[in-house]
């Protein structure tokens, strides 16, 4: 039954993280008074690149870094206690694997940009990872409070113990923080500063194409699904039905909530610039750690 | 016990000191020498590694013995703890004597006199800093030896503008760090010229509460010197470490530097009378420094764009988590809590295997930069790129050590600092301030993962040499490559398999008689605390059963990963796309050149500005 639930997070997440995508689009679209593509247009556009001819800059680290992307994100959303219940996997990993495991998506992205020798490419990747030093750590932190509350860095405890003692002033700021920050956790304006189409043309992704893409663009929306699913099952108190799979249709109820929180976020702020954009996470880090401080204290 | 220690000891020194004397006259057949050298250096480290094998895991350390030079006596020790140091430093020796060969045929005008005059007195003075007993005579005699040595090593490239300053420098604060710890000695009470460190400790509880204070003090800011603490750290490591020829740089990051923490474990752990020793203040400012330390030098890393003063910068930062560590367990050891004590067995596992995993990424990491140097006459990120497809095994192997000191999990670094990280998170719950250190460390990996991206990146991959060097660099012959893939294989192992080294350290304490947190490791069960999890390590604490406190199986995550892996590679074979090579795309309208791409000193910018404050800054 373990195993199971590993199978259970794999295809929710590889299934419905393209919807979520095309919610973000449509209601974008619906912003700037425009009609919008349909909402599976994600899963078309994946479908199409899968296709198409794969333009490669000749080096193996070049071809090697979009599927590094993605078997990263993957491994990350195995281990993850979808629907209030620990898997196979939960066991073998704890929250600082799971932080680190995220970089590894990062740095597949900075290594395929840094390989394919475009200029935007690389001032892109600077912008990236300048964005993951300062935002990790408010997820990080995120776990870190509920690792202190229960004593364990286990994911299913940890993560489950944030809001355990209540809704305390710490887990008002730390939650106040991670809302913050999820825009640039999943890369959209006001912090898409990394990829910024219009001004360096998709940043780390420029050289690109075709399945090769496809691949990066798969890592990418799963990603967001990821933090907007780990919001929910972190700060919204669970709502136990008892019945495993209304738990999680429950939790992707709440994730739908937050993409669309986060497609009107994008669709009404421009972009910052990455100096702005760092001072405004400094503030971030700050809180959270104060946060934690509070947290040890009980607060 | 049988095989008598310290005689294999005493040979293998005299066989170090025998190839001192005899290489330098082959100096001019300049192969020849390299090759001797190798193999007397070699024939030692292998003596001195039975010694380390005996020690760590047959439990066979010894007690203090005096053995007479002519009429001095002087004090030695061999337990499992310097054991394990011996161990780094002759293993290293072996690797870096063996690249020595051909790396130093890179500088034909150089004669090769003084470097293997020098090369095995650095060792026998390490090897001697880590088995003397007392903190006067022997250890007067092992740090000067060990000092010299590296001075004449740093400055072999004399010639070279700035160097023979920067040497000097090292020389002089050297001497300073020698001065302070016999200083400190002076303090305490009735203290005499080749005390054993029994025999201080027994001292020390007689002694009186600020001379106490100044003993402990001036000990830390000596050792402190050589481990590269902050703020001591920056006066002398990154310009010794960057103008030392490449082999000597994976010696003095990998294991000198190492030698101070040696002296800040055995000084705060062994050297410590039963009353009056105020261990949770010493761990507090260990622990601060630590973190202060880890922060600064890398940051400071990651401004560089020299790249083998980003690693020096780096071998700072990585000694923070060192350090961090060591203070850490010193402070739980000293905590009311049970449950706080018991994360101290996992601090000082946790230092002691960063100890064991830098050397080994470090030295990596310094060899795979020397072969750059060496193929393509550089060292400086701007210029360098694109080595990827030319020095194909440099590359794979610095990949390896790159991800390893940035902590991916799989790799060396990962369970080390993971190690460090959950203890004092764990702790944290009843200590705040450990709980800030712990995500300060965390914070910090992330910037090291940036630095080495850049490295890497700006080295192997991206672009740059075909302008600035020339299109035929050639991959570094076999005696170079040799060495580094052995690191690299290494590097692996003890990223996959952190339970084998948590079983070896916890032997080392075990068996390791008179610290403070032997107890620690014999008095209680670990097995139930420590278990292990596919060759992974699982924590659980008492007092919250069934529950585990942290975990990690590099072993799982890696098999999670590969399967990972074979998806996305069929699901990118699924669309039955062709694939064809294309050039840079830059809008259609330049080709890429030297002019329009992008150097390594512009990455990260914004964030290099906003922390101005730390210093280190490099100049365009």
């Amino acid at each position: 039954m373990d195993i199971l639930y590993i199978a259970v997070n794999i295809l929710v997440f590889l299934l419905l993280a393209p919807l979520f995508e095309g919610v973000i689009r449509k209601i974008t679209a619906r912003v700037q008074s425009r009609q919008g593509p349909p909402v599976i247009q994600p899963y078309y556009d994946l479908l199409k690149l899968l296709g198409k001819q794969n333009l490669s800059a000749g080096t193996v680290v070049f071809k090697f870094a979009p599927m590094l992307a993605l078997a990263s994100i993957l491994g990350v959303i195995v281990f993850l206690p979808l629907g209030y219940q620990a898997n196979y996997l939960t066991k073998y990993a704890d929250v600082i694997t799971i932080i680190y495991l995220l970089t590894l998506g990062g740095v597949s992205v900075l290594l395929g940009a840094l390989s394919s020798r475009n200029t935007y490419a690389a001032i892109g990747s600077s912008r990236e990872m300048i964005t993951m030093i300062m935002v990790e750590p408010v997820l990080a932190m995120t776990f870190i409070l509920g690792a202190v509350k229960v004593k364990s860095m286990g994911i299913a405890a940890s993560i489950s113990s944030v809001t355990a003692g209540g809704y305390g002033a710490s887990v008002i700021v730390m939650m106040a923080a991670y809302l913050m920050a999820l825009q640039a956790f999943v890369g959209r304006q006001p912090f898409d500063i990394a990829e910024a189409e219009v001004e360096i043309l998709e940043g780390p992704f420029i050289e690109y194409s075709g399945p090769n893409y496809a691949l990066f663009k798969y890592y990418l929306i799963l990603k967001q699904m990821f933090y907007a699913a780990l919001f929910v099952i972190v700060f919204i108190p669970p709502f136990k039905t008892g019945w495993y799979g209304a738990d999680v249709l429950i939790q992707m109820a709440f994730v739908l909530v937050v993409f669309i929180g986060i497609a009107l976020m994008g669709a009404t702020h421009p972009r910052l610039r990455i100096d702005q954009a760092q001072k405004f996470y400094a503030v971030l880090i700050a809180a959270s750690l104060a946060a934690v401080g509070l947290s040890v204290y009980g607060i | 016990m049988n095989i008598d220690l310290y005689g294999i000891l005493l040979s293998a020194l005299a066989l170090l000191f025998a190839a001192a004397v005899v290489v330098p006259f082959l100096s001019r057949k300049r192969k020849l020498a390299g090759w001797m050298n190798f193999i007397l250096v070699a024939a030692a480290a292998s003596m001195l590694l039975n010694i380390s094998f005996i020690s760590v895991f047959q439990g066979g350390g010894e007690t203090t013995r005096v053995i007479q030079f002519g009429p001095v006596g002087i004090y030695f020790l061999i337990d499992g703890f310097s054991g394990f140091f011996i161990g780094i430093i002759s293993f290293m020796a072996i690797m870096s004597a063996l690249y020595s060969i051909q790396y130093m045929e890179h500088y034909p005008d150089y004669r090769l006199w003084s470097y293997y005059l020098c090369f095995p007195l650095f060792i026998l003075g390490m090897i001697g800093i880590v088995t003397v007993d007392d903190l006067s005579i022997g250890f007067t005699v092992a740090w000067q030896v060990m000092t010299i040595a590296s001075y004449f090593l740093i400055r072999f490239e004399y010639r070279e503008k700035g160097n023979v300053r920067n040497a000097n420098k090292y020389l002089i604060l050297m001497e300073l760090a020698w001065i302070l710890i016999v200083a400190g000695t002076l303090f305490i009470d009735g203290v005499a010229m080749g005390d054993s460190l029994h025999a201080i400790t027994a001292k020390l509880a007689s002694t009186g509460g600020s001379s106490l204070l100044a003993v402990y003090g001036l000990l830390l800011v000596g050792f402190g010197f050589k481990a590269g603490m902050f703020p001591f750290g920056q006066l002398w490591l990154p310009d010794a470490h960057s103008i030392a020829p490449s082999p000597i740089s994976a010696l003095l990051s990998g294991v000198m530097i190492k030698t101070g923490v040696y002296g800040i474990i055995r000084t705060f752990f062994w050297m410590v009378p039963r009353e009056g020793y105020t261990g949770l203040l010493w761990g507090i400012v260990i622990a601060s420094f630590g973190a202060v330390t880890l922060f600064i030098g890398t940051v400071q890393a990651l401004k560089q764009h020299d790249a083998k003063r980003l690693h020096a910068y780096h071998s700072i930062g990585q000694m923070g988590y060192i350090i961090l560590g060591v203070g850490s367990a010193l402070v739980m050891l000293n905590s009311g809590s049970e449950f706080v004590k018991l994360l101290s067995v996992i601090a000082i596992i946790g230092a002691l295997y960063h100890t064991l995993n830098h050397t080994v990424f470090k030295g990596l990491l310094f060899l795979s930069t020397g072969s750059v140097l060496y193929a393509t006459g550089t060292k400086d990120l701007n210029k360098l790129g694109g080595l990827m497809k030319l020095m194909p095994v440099t590359a794979v192997v610095a990949g390896i050590a790159s991800l390893s000191i940035a902590g991916m999990p799989s790799f060396s670094g990962f369970a080390s600092k993971w190690t460090i990280i959950s203890s004092d998170v764990l702790a944290g719950s009843q200590m705040m301030f450990l709980v800030m250190f712990g995500i300060v460390a965390l914070f910090t990996s992330a910037i090291t993962l940036a630095s080495y991206v850049k490295f890497f990146g700006m080295t192997f991959a991206s672009s740059g040499v075909e302008w600035n060097v020339s299109h035929t660099i050639r991959e570094v012959p076999a005696t170079m490559l040799i060495p580094k893939i052995i690191l690299a294989v290494l590097c692996m192992l003890q990223g996959l398999l952190p339970f084998l080294y948590y079983g070896i350290f916890i032997d080392i304490f075990k068996n390791s008689d008179g610290s403070i947190i032997q107890p620690m490791f014999s008095g209680v069960s670990l097995d139930e605390y420590i278990v292990n999890s596919v060759m992974g390590v699982s924590v659980t604490v008492p007092g919250i059963k069934d529950l585990v406190s942290s975990v990690a199986v590099p072993l799982v995550v890696m098999l999670v990963i590969v399967t990972g892996l074979v998806f996305a590679w069929l699901l990118k074979r699924s669309g039955g796309a062709e694939e064809k090579v294309a050039p840079t795309w830059l809008c259609g309208y330049q080709d890429l050149n030297d002019k329009n791409r992008y150097a390594a000193h512009n990455m990260y910018s914004a964030f290099k500005k906003a922390l101005r404050w730390t210093g280190g800054n490099v100049k365009k």
